[in-house]
């Protein structure tokens, strides 16, 4: 049956529409959660927060089971999933900028438009910034692009690259995420408290 | 009394949605795994099987070819050395037994063309489609009654009869039109026309004879 847009159930014309709605929903519930300050958000590098890493890895996590869970039932193709594609050093440099980025100004892409949105003046900054970095990737694309197109591997999923049946790495994963939370929450004890 | 209650749970809440998870994730790991089913669902295979929409009649082949159609790829699922002694025009040869061979993915799951079987009869044919439809490929056809077919209704048709009805000789018209389009060549069209004979008449000698010169008489 699923996913549903390729496999007809959803016309594919909706699909911008239904990314409108998924992005506002997505947006609302970053808001609600406090991700539009920049000081929850690099909380989980100093050590006094760590929303962050415990959204995002509990987000992958019921993602990821309820996927095989749905796969495992039927209503739901893992195969037919897309995948991303991987560019290895492409996303190794890209990923270092990013993480410096989100450290120095205290937001990734998609929260700092949240914080644009409820008029965080540091945002509007960082936003800015993004736009001069995306100017200037473009104005000297012709010199990044052996990394942009190169060492790629196609899109591969750890099950391709590791060889390890997707089970268990998704048992694996979740008890790596619930250590990470006690580890968490243990060094979130030890930090000062910081009001913000 | 209710509120103590419920706030002695939630204090452990976190602790019990962590539980919660392995548990859940174990359990995909416990889960007794079956061959998942590939393609298309039984019921949709079998009406697919019993529509008579899946066949393709000779000539409608024979009006694709003439008319040279790109849109269609003929798949000839015999063995090599049927193929190598006959096969249809511009047909590819794809056994039956390396019908799933890497490279003869790309002629049968693809959107574009479609997709006709065929092999003497339409037995091996009609093997190859239901392989093919089970998982899922579009646009597929055989050939009705094959090679076989093939030769008795176009390259060789019957000549109806004299009482059979208009519509059968309009048939046969189009079919020996067709066959003659695939190189077969009637004895009407080679007749030679006898060349024809005049008779010449006998020659006949006529022998002028000349006439006496008068002698020269003498007068005054």
């Amino acid at each position: 049956m699923g996913p549903l847009i390729p496999n007809g159930v959803i016309p594919f014309e909706w699909d911008n529409i239904i990314a409108i709605l998924i992005g506002i929903a997505f947006g609302f519930v970053l808001e609600a959660s406090g991700f539009s300050s920049s000081r929850k958000l690099a909380g989980v590098f100093y050590g006094y927060d760590f929303a962050v890493l415990k959204v995002f890895f509990t987000a992958a996590l019921v993602a990821v089971i309820g996927v095989y869970y749905m796969d495992y039932l039927g209503f739901l193709d893992v195969n037919q999933l897309y995948v991303h594609p991987t560019y290895l050093w492409g996303a190794i440099i890209g990923g270092i900028i990013m993480g410096v980025g989100f450290v120095a100004g205290g937001f990734c892409p998609g929260t700092s438009l949240c914080a644009v949105a409820i008029g965080k003046i540091d945002a509007i900054v960082y936003v800015g910034g993004i736009m001069v970095g995306i100017f200037i990737f473009s104005e000297l694309y012709p010199l990044f692009q052996p990394i942009y197109e190169g060492y790629f591997y196609g899109n591969v999923t750890l099950e391709d690259s590791l060889g390890i049946n997707p089970y268990w790495f998704v048992f694996i994963f979740s008890i790596i995420a619930i250590v990470a939370f006690v580890i968490s929450d243990m060094v979130q004890k030890r930090v000062k408290k910081i009001f913000y | 009394m209710v509120k103590k209650k419920i706030a002695k749970v939630l204090a452990f809440r976190y602790k019990i949605l962590a539980a919660i998870l392995i548990l859940l994730a174990g359990g995909l790991v416990l889960l007794p795994k079956y061959q998942k089913h590939e393609g298309i669902k039984p019921e949709e295979l079998l009406s697919n099987t019993i529509s008579p929409e899946r066949y393709m009649t000779t000539d409608r082949l024979a009006h694709i070819l003439i008319n040279q159609d790109p849109s269609f790829i003929l798949i000839d699922v015999r063995d090599e050395k049927s193929f190598a002694s006959y096969s249809l025009p511009n047909a590819i040869n794809i056994p039956l037994e390396k019908l799933f061979d890497e490279g003869s993915d790309s002629y049968l799951n693809q959107n574009q063309f479609d997709v006709v079987l065929f092999s003497n009869d339409n037995f091996y044919a009609d093997q190859a489609w239901i392989l093919c439809n089970r998982l899922g490929y579009k646009h597929m056809r055989v050939l009705k009654g094959g090679v076989n077919e093939w030769y008795a209704t176009i390259i060789n048709p019957l000549k109806p009869a004299d009482n059979m009805p208009v519509t059968d000789f309009e048939l046969y018209a189009t079919r020996k039109a067709a066959s003659m389009f695939f190189g077969v060549v009637y004895p009407e069209q080679v007749k030679v026309e006898a060349p024809v004979i005049v008779k010449e008449a006998p020659k006949k000698v006529i022998t002028i004879e000349k006439k006496k010169k008068a002698e020269a008489e003498g007068g005054c």
